[in-house]
């Protein structure tokens, strides 16, 4: 790792989240309160600053890449942030681009969602699934199959409380964890 | 048909006592829960998880580039628990592939960009093909081939598929070798 690189990271952590000092974190990011972030995972702020909410999970090998939204190549200087809401799952291999992505969403194994995507609320993007068009999935969408079928779900999924407990528990036993760089209250 | 050798740099892999190959480039999380058996190949980037719960391979197994091992874990009215995940002898899992099943048998062949979602059961003697996903608590019987998503059956195996996977495996074991002429 070079200095010049690291120098030009900004990374906050809000006190309550476990960030492996393992994953790939490049650009200015900031990780909200009780979020997992496991080793391995990528997330890269390449246009603009990522900020993500509380209690997200990002499983290994997933990457969050935010790139220069394809609307404003133009006006590179005027990028918005990308805010990541509350109770997302990003699993293993997964590639997201959205544009911009709020609560409660499932993100499973090796699907890809582009950059010309918004995802709004409670959406299930299915393992595998690779959505690239440009499009807003409503709340509650679910993808799934080998064709990307479309379905609306009853509720929105659960969050995954009893899994993050755990992890909590397990990971700072094996891994060396990144301290909060926001000191709590 | 013979397999054509795969020469890999010599400065880059641990050779154990039990003939075990590890790419020096694998994430191998809480590497005191993973029991490789014994003339197993982990390939570069691939990630084994023995930080969540035990990990067991059987001997001759390969792992192949970017591949991620990952223990299933079970929901329960008191919480999650993480369970261990054990390997038969002679698996084969090709590239990118995620593999969060409970049991995986002995002469197993996992394609490349597989997911095996998670407690799936992978009797002995199956195929799973390129880019299947096989959905969470899947059953694979013997003798099957697996394809598609959702994964589902999509042929039969001869009787001879464990003799194929032995010789798969050994063979890309013997043909696994250092460079004769380091640079």
């Amino acid at each position: 790792m070079s200095d010049i690189k690291m120098s030009r990271n900004s990374i906050k952590v809000m006190p309550g989240a476990l960030v492996c000092e393992e994953s790939k974190l490049r650009g200015d990011i900031t990780i909200g309160k009780d979020c997992i972030v496991h080793p391995m995972a990528t997330i890269i702020a390449e246009a603009a600053p990522i900020i993500i909410g509380e209690n997200c999970l990002i499983e290994e090998q997933a990457s969050i890449i935010y790139r220069v939204p394809f609307d404003k190549v133009e006006d590179k200087d005027n990028i918005p942030p990308l805010k990541i809401g509350s109770f997302n799952v990003f699993e293993v291999g997964c590639v997201v681009e959205a544009a911009s992505i709020g609560n409660n969403n499932v993100f499973e194994a090796k699907c890809f969602v582009g950059n010309k995507v918004t995802v709004t609320n409670g959406c299930t993007i299915g393992a595998g699934c690779h959505l690239t068009e440009e499009q807003e999935l409503k709340e509650n969408i679910i993808i799934y199959g080998s064709n990307c079928q479309m379905r609306e779900g009853l509720s929105k999924p659960m969050p995954q409380y009893s899994q993050m407990d755990t992890l909590m528990k397990i990971l700072p036993n094996y891994h060396h964890i990144r301290k909060p760089s926001v000191k709590g209250k | 048909m013979e397999l054509q050798d795969v020469y890999y740099d010599k400065s880059d892999y641990v050779e154990t006592a039990s003939g075990n190959k590890v790419c020096r480039r694998t994430v191998l999380c809480g590497s005191q829960n993973i029991i490789l058996q014994g003339k197993v190949i982990v390939q570069a980037e691939a990630i084994i998880r023995g930080d969540l719960a035990n990990v067991r391979t059987g001997r001759y197994c390969i792992i192949s580039k970017e591949a991620v091992i990952r223990p299933p874990y079970k929901k329960f009215s008191k919480g999650v628990a993480f369970f261990p995940l054990n390997m038969g002898d002679h698996v084969y899992i090709g590239e990118k592939s995620v593999v969060s099943a409970a049991v995986i048998g002995n002469y197993v062949y996992i394609g490349k960009n597989c997911v095996i979602g998670r407690r799936c059961e992978l009797k002995d003697c199956c195929v799973i093909e390129d880019n299947t996903i096989l959905s969470p608590e899947t059953v694979v019987p013997p003798f099957s081939r697996y394809g598609g998503s959702p994964g589902v059956q999509v042929g039969n195996l001869p009787e001879v598929q464990a003799d194929i996977m032995v010789d798969y495996t050994r063979s890309y074991y013997q043909h696994f070798q250092p460079h004769k002429n380091p640079l």
